[in-house]
């Protein structure tokens, strides 16, 4: 029996280094090969040719400073309106006495299963004077139902007595809902506003769609024109085409893989503090 | 209801004010709530309802300054095209597929995992699954284009090739019958880590007496897995696949940014099609592609009510 | 109370979030248009002009000064003052943007265009649609006109009534066969030596097989380009031409002037089976198939030649310059430990004098929107302000040709060095006052600024001011060039051809994939698109023939 199991954890641990190493080497093949100024061919995981020259080449450039700085404010501004309305609408939503809340929720629920499609979403934008703006990725992402119902799943995990307390001392809904419900929530805000960010950060389609003028456009939509155009600037550093698409790579993923350590810890607590369910 | 149409009307007033009063009474407490909702429902209008509206093109011609109304010709055309129902089919196999795949792999993933002892490796290994979900899909394909080439650059195939494992490089992404495995496999890649998360969750609040009370029964690991384990996923697994099972027509990006015309055939999916014949024809009809649309839209009202349904069934709740 | 007031204040701070980034957030685009004054005479106050790539004059790039100085001599010349607006798109999309923006917009809204750029085969799907003015008249009577060195270009645009909805400022240009000349060494071959097919052929082999580039490994290829053909754009074949021959895959008018589908004719499964051939010869990079022009190019003259190619046919004249700049700066090197040089391919004897040879494109064109009000007055008035002035031989057309003054040129006297510290490409060059000179490109301070959008060999009025820039390279291309190209055959337009031609060139483009790298044979490519698309192909045949008539 004891034997048994330690074979079985063996195993467990071969499995799980092989998986991680499935994860991690593509990932650390464009690491390596971004800091390599020969274009490598071939299995190797480290840089034979060390050079900053893809890097120096990108952070020079001035086409790519204005999408980084696009993607930042469209990111942070987009998180923030997209948590304030999902957390209002899913502590609305969690309210099951509340006259009309069904009618409200298939309010939501139809947005989940019918739209519009592409091209009358295309002309509501153009009467906005969204299109050919970088705001539309805030209007598009802020609102997002399925994020606003993971909410209002995290909001039933609070115990209803906590709630019946403060409406015992008074507290109006408002009240109740930054005084009590927030505080309590910090590790679903972060969880769930860390998919915000991830979201509009990787959004490529809309900028795809919606977006013409260079200075609009965000750091992916810029990262794929140029690798899938070579559209790369081959100036003053020497480095291979390659280094330059895999020093891009690098930075447009850059700063999740940064925050991300940081965040995890919030995020695995937010999804069990969710999970937590009568 | 209309017996006094003129006089006593304070007596009207009241038996028509009774009922209002109740609703009011009832409503009262929630204004706070309702003005709360205001601005979430303000967003959901303009960003979900107006758009609706445009579905009337469905039944327009709409090319350039040219747009009128033609019924259900858009419809006609739709159905006898030879592409539109390819893409169709694909849009089913591959979303399906890669919801099901996915589903299973991160469900193997996580019960195994979550067996595993030593709490820094499981951590470890999390950390290192979750990664790939937080790069873009743009990013994802760039990757994979870049590694996949046929050419002299591409470095899996020459790694292949010197190997000497094999002596032509391979159209990974070229060929009918490798794109579809291909598209799994990275999406596997990209995606099954996160897909751990929710079951992680599930897996944490599992009563650890259920398995105390296993092992006093003499269960060995396997069989509480099978027996403990397993029943307490079952529900998420279901949940998962609802919530999925709506927004299978809805797959576009991961398929954009991966094909091309070669593997049309194998990997074409309605949304591209849509976008093809909306932004890359030189004068596209607004009218057809957004019947397309709204096709794609009744075929998924149709799915999420079915899953709707299938919810209320399995669990006693609906999916919101 | 107190906070439900401030549920209120969030809500409404919420919303007002959304109207600042509704109004805020575009692109800052005014609406163009103009005013009546009190003489009746429409005044253009504000133009807005949607153009591709061809401004090489961008953002980045000095386009401020260059908006400046324009706006500063148009106004001077139309007598009152105008604002120009300039929208520059990503070319990948081009066409489906402008087709956008036409569609959902209409004259006087923010960004919809006054005047645009249009490719030839933009210009015969667009001209049918009214949106686009006439400008016959307008061109007839312009004051340019006396100076016109090349006038049929701008008279082959005209419909058969004499309608003539786009405007071609300079000639079309088109693609010669470019040859590393280190490369043609290091396998002991000459270009005189290729004369035929299959001479090109075995130095596409050699460069394959044969090490040209010495690193001791056969990574190398034979030729690049954008495309086996580039399906989506006339001439279609110009990219590979030594390949495609005399075939054509698209409508054409044959020697009797009779319309045909060339993709349809026996010459396209004869160029497949060329191309199948080569690519399975693995002569051809497969980055062909996916291949842009620019990731094309940009691979071509990379640092890292060990994966190159030997060949690519390219844009005449000025490529030339820029494709040698450009494998400089990368230090690309032949096995002497030289800069490698690029030498031109003479027509091989299957294509020398047919369209199947280097082909002189339809010019692209600018256009004007038309209002549809009956009126002329706005769109005479875009005429005077853009395409008047664009070719005045003098300040204006300096300006397109070569940009700003002080920014891309100068006639001042000046000195300045590039490639500073680099002891074999460090260049000093130096001016006197009055002397015209192009400047340092502000994009790439280490080589000369080239051109803006109209190239000054091609124009088809010259300038006037005698600025010339004599960079020997540019002109050799030119020379090269016109001494052996083609004119190529007019775009072929017709209602049936309008709302097909995407899915034409999907679907061909997807058939000559398939049959160039053996997934069909050719034969089998050109039966499938016959059966698929035979009928629509014989209405188009007939339209084109009925409108020839």
């Amino acid at each position: 029996m004891q034997k048994k199991a330690t074979t079985f954890d063996v195993i467990l641990y071969i499995v799980f280094a092989l998986l991680s190493l499935i994860i991690i080497v593509p990932i650390w093949k464009v690491v390596s090969d971004s800091f390599n100024a020969v274009g490598v061919y071939r299995f190797q995981l480290w840089p034979n040719d060390p050079t900053l020259g893809g890097y120096q080449t990108i952070f020079t450039t001035a086409k790519l400073f204005r999408p980084f700085l696009n993607s930042v404010i469209t990111t942070v501004v987009g998180t923030f309106l997209g948590l304030a309305l999902a957390t209002l609408g899913g502590y609305v939503l969690n309210q099951y006495d509340m006259p009309g809340r069904s009618l409200l929720s298939y309010f939501l629920l139809i947005t989940m299963i019918f739209s519009g499609g592409m091209i009358p979403e295309y002309l509501v934008m153009k009467q906005l004077h969204l299109v050919d703006s970088m705001w539309i990725l805030v209007v598009k992402h802020g609102i997002n139902v399925y994020n606003l119902v993971l909410m209002k799943n995290f909001f039933e995990g609070i115990p209803a007595s906590l709630y019946e307390a403060a409406e015992l001392d008074g507290c109006t809904p408002m009240q109740i809902f930054y005084k009590v419900v927030l505080p309590l929530s910090k590790a679903a805000l972060a969880s769930i506003g860390l998919m915000f960010a991830v979201t509009i950060w990787n959004d490529y389609s809309t900028v795809q769609i919606y977006i013409t003028s260079p200075s609009q456009v965000n750091f992916q939509y810029q990262l794929r024109v140029m690798i899938m155009d070579g559209d790369t600037p081959t100036t003053a550093y020497k480095v291979s085409q390659n280094t330059l698409y895999y020093a891009s790579i690098v930075c447009a993923i850059l700063p999740f893989m940064v925050a991300y350590p940081f965040l995890q810890k919030y995020f695995v607590t937010g999804i069990n503090a969710g999970a937590v369910k009568e | 209801m209309s017996t006094n149409e003129n006089s006593k009307v304070p007596q009207n007033e009241t038996t028509w004010v009774a009922p209002k009063k109740t609703l009011a009474q009832r409503m009262k407490p929630y204004m706070g709530f309702y003005l709360m909702f205001l601005p979430v429902f303000i967003f959901v209008l303009i960003v979900y309802y107006w758009p609706m509206l445009g579905v009337r093109y469905a039944f327009y011609t709409y090319k350039l300054r040219d747009i009128h109304f033609i019924g259900l010709g858009n419809f006609a055309k739709l159905f006898a095209e030879k592409e539109f129902w390819s893409a169709f089919v694909n849009t089913l196999i591959l979303s399906v597929g890669k919801l099901l795949l996915n589903t299973f792999v991160a469900v193997i993933i996580s019960v195994f995992l979550n067996e595993m002892l030593n709490l820094f490796c499981k951590k470890f290994v999390q950390t290192i699954i979750y990664l790939p979900h937080f790069m873009s899909w743009a990013v994802v394909a760039a990757i994979f284009t870049l590694f996949l080439s046929t050419s002299s650059t591409g470095f899996v195939n020459e790694t292949l090739k010197s190997w000497g494992w094999i002596k032509q490089s391979i159209d990974f992404l070229h060929s009918k019958a490798l794109w579809r495995p291909i598209f799994y496999m990275i999406d596997l890649w990209k995606e099954t880590g996160w897909g751990t998360v929710v079951f992680f969750a599930t897996l944490s609040g599992i009563d650890p007496g259920l398995y105390e009370a296993a092992e006093l029964d003499g269960a060995t690991r396997l069989q509480k897995i099978r027996y403990v384990t397993m029943p307490a996923l079952s529900n998420t697994i279901i949940i998962v696949l609802i919530l999925n099972l709506a927004k299978v027509l809805n797959i576009f990006e991961p398929v954009f940014v991966l094909y091309n015309t070669r593997v049309l055939e194998v990997s074409d999916v309605i949304s591209t099609y849509i976008y093809r014949k909306t932004f890359l024809t030189a004068i596209p009809d607004y009218g057809y592609t957004t019947a397309v649309g709204l096709f794609k839209s009744l075929v998924g009202m149709v799915l999420m009510l079915a899953s709707d349904y299938a919810s209320k069934r399995i669990r006693g709740r609906g999916i919101m | 109370m107190k906070k439900k007031l401030l549920s209120l204040v969030a809500c409404a701070a919420l919303l007002a979030g959304c109207g600042s980034s509704n109004s805020g957030g575009s692109a800052d685009t005014p609406a163009s248009g103009g005013t009546t004054n009190e003489n009746g005479e429409y005044v253009l106050e504000t133009l807005n002009i949607t153009v591709d790539g061809t401004i090489t004059a961008t953002v980045d790039a000095g386009q401020a000064e260059f908006v400046q100085q324009w706006e500063e001599a148009v106004s001077e010349k139309i007598g009152h003052p105008i604002k120009l607006n300039i929208t520059q798109l990503d070319h990948s999309d081009y066409s489906g943007t402008v087709s956008r923006t036409l569609t959902t917009g209409q004259p006087g809204d923010a960004g919809y265009p006054d005047a645009l750029i249009m490719s030839a085969s933009m210009l015969r799907q667009y001209q049918t649609t009214g949106l686009l003015w006439n400008l016959a008249n307008a061109y007839d009577n312009a004051e340019f006109q006396s100076r016109v060195t090349l006038p049929s270009i701008n008279m082959n645009l005209r419909t058969a009534d004499g309608a003539q909805y786009g405007f071609a400022p300079t000639y079309g240009n088109g693609c010669v066969t470019y040859i590393k000349k280190g490369w043609l060494d290091a396998v002991g071959k000459t270009v005189d030596d290729i004369k035929t097919f299959d001479d090109y052929y075995a130095l596409l082999k050699a460069f394959t097989t044969e090490d040209p580039d010495g690193d001791g490994t056969n990574k190398t290829y034979g030729v690049i380009a954008a495309g086996f053909a580039k399906l989506d754009e006339a001439p279609y074949i110009n990219y590979m031409p030594e390949f495609w021959q005399g075939a054509y895959p698209s409508f054409y008018p044959n020697k009797d002037g009779v319309w045909v589908d060339g993709f349809a004719e026996d010459a396209t499964i004869d160029a497949l089976k060329r191309l199948n051939q080569a690519y399975k010869d693995g002569i051809i990079d497969p980055d062909t198939e996916e291949a842009g022009t620019k990731q094309a190019r940009e691979k071509f003259f990379s640092n890292d030649q060990t994966t190159s190619e030997g060949v690519f046919t390219y844009w005449a004249g000025t490529w030339l310059r820029t494709l040698t700049d450009n494998m400089n700066k990368n230090e690309v090197k032949n096995q002497n430990g030289e800069l490698e040089e690029l030498v031109q391919l003479p027509p091989i004897k299957e294509i020398k004098d047919t369209v199947g040879g280097y082909i002189n494109r339809e010019a692209p064109t600018w256009v004007i929107t038309d209002d549809g009000d009956g009126n002329d007055a706005r769109e005479q008035a875009i005429f005077d302000a853009l395409f008047e002035t664009m070719l005045d031989g003098d300040k204006v057309q300096t300006l397109w040709t070569y940009g700003a003054e002080g920014v891309h040129w100068s006639t001042e006297a000046e000195e300045f060095t590039l490639n500073k510290g680099d002891a074999e490409k460090e260049k000093t060059y130096t001016y006197e006052a009055g002397q015209f000179h192009l400047r340092p490109n502000p994009n790439d301070p280490n080589s000369l600024w080239k051109k803006n959008h109209l190239d000054a060999v091609l124009v088809i009025a010259p300038l006037t001011n005698g600025f010339v820039d004599n960079d020997p390279l540019i002109q050799e291309g030119n020379a090269f060039f016109t001494a052996n190209c083609v004119d190529a055959y007019p775009a072929a337009s017709s209602a049936t051809l309008t709302d097909y031609e995407a899915d034409l060139a999907e679907a061909k483009k997807a058939l000559v994939n398939k049959a160039v790298v053996g997934e069909i044979t050719p034969e089998e490519a050109v039966q499938q698109y016959k059966d698929e698309f035979g009928s629509v192909s014989d209405t188009i045949v007939e339209e084109l023939n009925s409108a020839a008539q």
